[in-house]
Order: C-alpha cells, then sequence, then structure tokens
C-alpha cells in the first residue's frame, strides 16, 4: 500500500475507534504492511509512520490498559481538531495580509507551514477572504532564484536543529568557501536574508547571506535527533543590524549628527536606535557606530539636511570622504 | 520536507474544506491548495481509496468529482482540519511581523489567541522557532492608517517631502496598494492633485490623515520601484573594493574593468543620482554625461565647504 494511503487509512481508523487500538489489530487491519515480515522490521516500520503523524501534530498516544480497557493506540479526538480560535476581522487581516505577502514575495523561510497555516487559519472565515493589498519584494541582489530553495532548507534546518553543510561565497574571497554551520535563525533586513549561526571552521556565531550561498545540504542523518541546541541567552536581533554603521566591525564609538528639513520628521526610519533630542526646529541624534564609514556616506549623500556635529574624528573623515568624491569628478578644493 | 509529509497534511485539509465547500470546483480547490489540477484530481483519487480496515463500501470516505465539482458526503471523522502544528505556527507569526508596526495591539492578541490553539507539544516548538525568524519591518504606526484606508478605499492626505527637496507639501492621494521594497515601505495611488499615478515612501510621509470621501479604483499599471539597474545613459565606474557589491545588485549588466572595478549604466534623475553616488564616499565616479559628473562634483565641494 502507498504510504500516504496507509497513513490516512490509520487516521481514518484511529480517528474512528472509541477503545485504544493494539498492535495486533494494527497487525490484523494492515496485513500487507505491518502484519508479513519479521516483527523488529514491521515495528520499525509502524514506528516511522508514527513518528510521521506526530510531526503532523497528530495527538497519537499510547496507553496503558487497566482492568477496563485494553492496552493500545489512541488519537485524543479533543487535540485532533482546529478549534475556532475566534479571531477578530481585524486580527484575521493582518495575519492574512502579513501571510499572504510574505508567501507572494516568493522568499520566505517555512513557505509550505506558512501555506498551511493560512488555510487552517481562514478555514472557519465565511466567504472569500479578500485579496489583501499589501506586498512585499525583495529587490536587493540579482540573482536571488536559488534562495527560496535555500530558505526552505535553512528553515527545516533550524526546525530540527540540524548542522547544515554551505558552499559560501564571500565578496572579499575569488573561491567559494566550505563551511559548517548550526543554524540558529535567519533574518531579512532591507530586502536581504542572512543566516545567523554557530560556524565549527570559526568556532563562533557568523552571520551569512543567504543569497551568496552556492551550495546547502542539511545533515540527514538521525532526522529526529538535534545536533545543537540553541544557547538560551541568543538574541538574533541582536546579531543582524537595521543599519550598515551597526556591524560589528570597529569598537564603538558615539557619534552626533544634527538634522533639518524633511529629515527631522523621517529620523526614526533612517537613524534606527538613535537617541534623539529636539533642539528649536532641528534634530540632535546621538547614534552608537561601529563601522564609521558607513555612516559617514549616508550623512554625505543626505548633506546638507544632515551634518556631523561630533566627535571631530568623524568630522575628519567626513571631510576625506567628501573630498575624494570631489577629486574623482574634477573638484578643486 | 518529503513529499509524503507534505501530501498527507494537505489531505487531511481537503476533505474537511471539501465538506464545508460542497461543490467547491477543482480549479478552485487546486487554486486553494497550491497544485496544479492534475496534482489535485491524483490526490482526490487516492483519498477514495482511503477508509478504515476492514475497507467495507461504509468505511471508505465518500468523495467523488462530478461536472468539475468536488463533493464529499459529511464524513464525521475529518469535520474540521488538524490543529497547527509548532512549525506552521512559528512561520505565520514570523511572517506577522512585518506587519507589525500598522496593526501592534491586533497583531498581539492574534498570537495570543494562534497560541491557544496549539497543542502543548506543538506550543513548545512554537516559541522556541517562533525566535527563529525575523522580518520585523522598520515603520513608524502610520503604516496603519495607510493599510485601512486602502482597504476602506479612502482618500488619503499627508505632507510629503521628495527625495532631496527642503520643504514638504501636502498631497491628496487615492490610496491602492502598500508595499514594502527592501525593507522601505511605499504607498502606491493615484495623486489628485498631479493627475497621474504616483509611488510615496512611507518615511517621507508626514501629518497623514485618512479622509473620509470614498473612491473608486482606477486602472492603473502595477506599482513599481524604480531600480537603478535598469539600463540607463549615466556611466559610473566602480572601485575594486565597491565591486563585488555592484555585481550582485546588478547581476549580468556590470561590465568588468582592467583594475578589478566595475562599470554599470544607470538611470535615475539628477538628484537621486547624486544621492547614491556620494553615498559610496568616493568609490564610485560618473564618467558621464558631464552633467552628471558636475552635480556630483558640486554637491561634494558644498559639503566639503561646509564642514570647514
Amino acid at each position: 500500500m502507498d504510504r500516504t494511503e496507509r497513513l490516512l487509512d490509520l487516521v481514518a481508523l484511529l480517528l474512528d475507534a472509541h477503545e485504544p487500538v493494539s498492535w495486533a489489530e494494527l497487525k490484523e487491519s494492515f496485513p500487507e504492511d505491518y502484519g508479513s515480515g519479521s516483527d523488529e522490521a514491521t515495528e520499525r516500520k509502524f514506528e516511522r509512520d508514527k513518528a510521521e503523524l506526530l510531526e503532523l501534530g497528530i495527538p497519537l498516544t499510547y496507553v496503558q490498559g487497566d482492568e477496563d480497557r485494553k492496552d493500545g493506540y489512541l488519537l485524543d479526538r479533543g487535540a485532533y481538531y482546529l478549534p475556532e480560535p475566534g479571531f477578530t476581522p481585524e486580527e484575521m487581516a493582518v495575519l492574512y495580509a502579513a501571510g499572504s505577502a510574505a508567501l507572494a514575495s516568493g522568499a520566505f523561510p517555512g513557505r509550505h507551514d506558512l501555506q498551511h497555516s493560512l488555510r487552517k487559519i481562514g478555514f472557519f472565515a465565511g466567504g472569500e477572504l479578500a485579496t489583501p493589498r499589501v506586498r512585499m519584494e525583495l529587490g536587493a541582489v540579482r540573482e536571488t532564484a536559488a534562495v527560496p530553495e535555500f530558505l526552505e532548507v535553512l528553515w527545516a534546518a533550524a526546525s530540527a536543529r540540524k548542522w547544515v553543510e554551505i558552499a559560501y561565497h564571500s565578496p572579499k574571497r575569488p573561491e567559494p568557501s566550505s563551511r559548517k554551520v548550526d543554524p540558529y535563525g535567519l533574518v531579512l533586513r532591507r530586502g536581504v536574508w542572512s543566516l545567523v549561526g554557530y560556524c565549527h571552521l570559526r568556532q563562533g556565531l557568523r552571520t551569512f547571506h543567504v543569497h551568496r550561498i552556492r551550495a546547502l545540504k542539511m545533515n540527514t542523518s538521525k532526522p529526529r535527533t538535534h545536533d545543537f541546541e540553541v544557547p538560551a541567552d541568543f538574541a538574533i536581533d541582536a546579531h543582524v543590524p537595521h543599519a550598515p554603521w551597526q556591524w560589528r566591525i570597529e569598537p564603538p564609538v558615539e557619534v552626533r549628527l544634527e538634522l533639518e528639513g524633511p529629515l527631522v520628521a523621517q529620523a526614526g526610519a533612517h537613524f534606527p536606535d538613535a537617541r534623539v533630542e529636539r533642539v528649536g526646529d532641528r534634530l540632535r541624534v546621538t547614534l552608537t557606530v561601529t563601522l564609521l564609514d558607513a555612516l559617514l556616506k549616508h550623512v554625505l549623500a543626505l548633506w546638507p539636511q544632515a551634518r556631523v556635529i561630533s566627535p571631530d574624528s568623524a568630522r575628519e573623515r567626513f571631510r576625506d570622504l567628501a573630498q575624494a568624491v570631489a577629486s574623482r569628478h574634477g573638484g578643486k578644493a | 520536507m518529503s513529499d509524503v509529509h507534505e501530501r498527507l497534511r494537505r489531505l487531511l485539509f481537503v476533505v474537511p474544506y471539501v465538506a464545508r465547500h460542497r461543490g467547491v470546483t477543482v480549479d478552485a480547490l487546486a487554486k486553494q491548495l497550491g497544485v496544479s489540477r492534475e496534482e489535485l484530481l491524483r490526490d482526490l483519487e487516492l483519498l477514495t481509496m482511503v477508509g478504515r480496515p476492514p475497507f467495507q463500501p461504509d468505511d471508505f470516505i465518500d468523495l467523488h468529482v462530478e461536472n468539475d465539482q468536488v463533493w464529499v458526503d459529511l464524513d464525521q471523522r475529518f469535520s474540521k482540519p488538524p490543529r497547527l502544528t509548532g512549525p506552521e505556527a512559528a512561520a505565520l507569526a514570523s511572517a506577522a511581523e512585518l506587519l507589525r508596526p500598522a496593526a501592534q495591539t491586533a497583531l498581539a492578541s492574534a498570537l495570543a489567541k494562534l497560541e491557544k490553539v496549539l497543542p502543548a507539544q506543538a506550543k513548545r516548538l512554537y516559541r522556541e522557532l517562533g525566535s527563529a525568524v525575523n522580518a520585523r519591518s522598520l515603520a513608524s504606526e502610520e503604516l496603519g492608517v495607510l493599510t485601512r484606508a486602502v482597504e476602506e478605499r479612502r482618500e488619503l492626505e499627508f505632507d510629503y517631502a521628495g527625495r532631496g527637496s527642503t520643504a514638504a507639501e501636502r498631497r491628496r492621494v487615492e490610496p491602492v496598494e502598500v508595499f514594502n521594497h527592501r525593507g522601505q515601505w511605499y504607498l502606491y495611488g493615484w495623486d489628485l492633485g498631479r493627475g497621474s499615478e504616483r509611488l510615496f515612501r512611507l518615511d517621507r510621509m508626514t501629518a497623514i490623515r485618512r479622509t473620509d470621501r470614498a473612491f473608486s479604483p482606477r486602472s492603473m499599471p502595477p506599482a513599481r520601484v524604480p531600480d537603478p539597474a535598469e539600463r540607463g545613459e549615466v556611466r559610473v565606474r566602480f572601485t575594486a573594493a565597491a565591486a563585488p557589491y555592484l555585481r550582485e545588485r546588478f547581476g549580468a549588466e556590470v561590465r568588468e574593468l582592467a583594475d578589478g572595478g566595475v562599470e554599470v549604466k544607470v538611470a535615475g534623475e539628477e538628484r537621486w543620482l547624486t544621492q547614491w553616488i556620494l553615498s559610496f564616499g568616493g568609490e564610485a565616479e560618473v564618467v558621464e554625461p558631464a552633467s552628471a559628473r558636475e552635480a556630483v562634483s558640486r554637491a561634494a565641494m558644498r559639503a566639503l565647504e561646509g564642514t570647514r
């Protein structure tokens, strides 16, 4: 019998059963599958089927019998059926719109899981759900054909806590390098997906851009055993910054900027995590910077609505960068 | 993910779904399940063979396709889909983070309800996995005003400071779509003052107000964020240090130079282009046209003089 069919039959049988179904009864019900062959082989087969059902969230348990009932397998019907979650229209709208946008972007980890959960939460909704008018595009890099597939494998590996082996192409090196990584998580920033995990080669936490992965393989041995545990104090947010000057490359420096004009209202979007202080119609923002050039280049593009106030070293470096642009374009100092 | 796993998940959903939407067409069902028509028909065929031992006629799921519609006799066993698994709930929760700025309160209560319907085992996995994906977008809460106005088809008013402009202008817009491109939120709509479709960046909009004026949607081309990587007339050279990033962004359209750098041709209006070149801080050089070169030179000189 086809395995999918057997598993469905098993669910049908157990959902119908009013008392535990014994191993002997299972063997009798599925003579070709569990009834023939060595005991060891058929038991192993059933164990694999059971594990598959448990993974699908089917509440299958083995009960020890007593005077009133026999030993056997039982499916807890109360825990099987999806209860109506009772979402308000607004709650439903946000889940549905965000979920659909993530799916339609074509690159979201766990897209099969996401598809199923959208279907399940939509199950009780009366009528057709309106097409959400929210969209997401990554748009940061050209060659992203492999990204959706890699995200799916990384999601599966992060869920199952299995290590992955990647061929990683860093822009700093001509050839891809092979790395073994425990995938702790995935982060989306500015249209770029990054993998954060423990790198066995470097023996520490590292961040990899998913679009720079050239090949990816998940450890398939002992699929139900964890290869690693994510440390309790791991916070993925801390590893992939919202702004490029937050990459931890240099010792932290406090940089103060002054903003004016329309930038005053946009400070939060341009300078995440900044401390702000209003001075008349201007805004002073103080930032902790660990990659100074990245900030200064951004400020240069925004000049004169953004200016560097302190420290002096940052002002000097800003002048150097402006000078470099001017010289390359024939400007005379 | 194994095929068996995926197929099983789908099939456990199909029966309750068809029981609830009796006579659903094959095409509509295939669309709902995200599979091809052929794949669905194979699934349905398999389902007709599913039953419980001892497989007497009454023991099978009574499912049939007639006139391209799918029917199932109410099957008590499969009246509802199974609960969400931990990974299913976690994937939904991490996707929902995209719209957190728009609906902070609704999202928090929705996620609480979601967690409540999870079995104990799934709940643990959900919590563990919930922090594994972070797709949180940065935006002001005003994003919620935008999404609601789009949904309810109400005109919006806001002050907008276009790229590089020094003063904001009041705009009246029929909002059509909200979208996120490269992590940046945009509003697409019909600008009533300009009489054409326009794209607005959320972070340049202030004093946003939803009006009570309803509108009927016009026919408009799909929204697109201008891509500098589209062939343009401005030739720009980049140093070897910046080249890898340009290769990623422009793909096959970069021209390799002897010194390890690259050259690209970009499109875009002068103000945007100047800012873009400045943001490379000397790693980029406009080759031609001369006007674009001069614009960059002037802007850099002004920044230089302004910091003395």
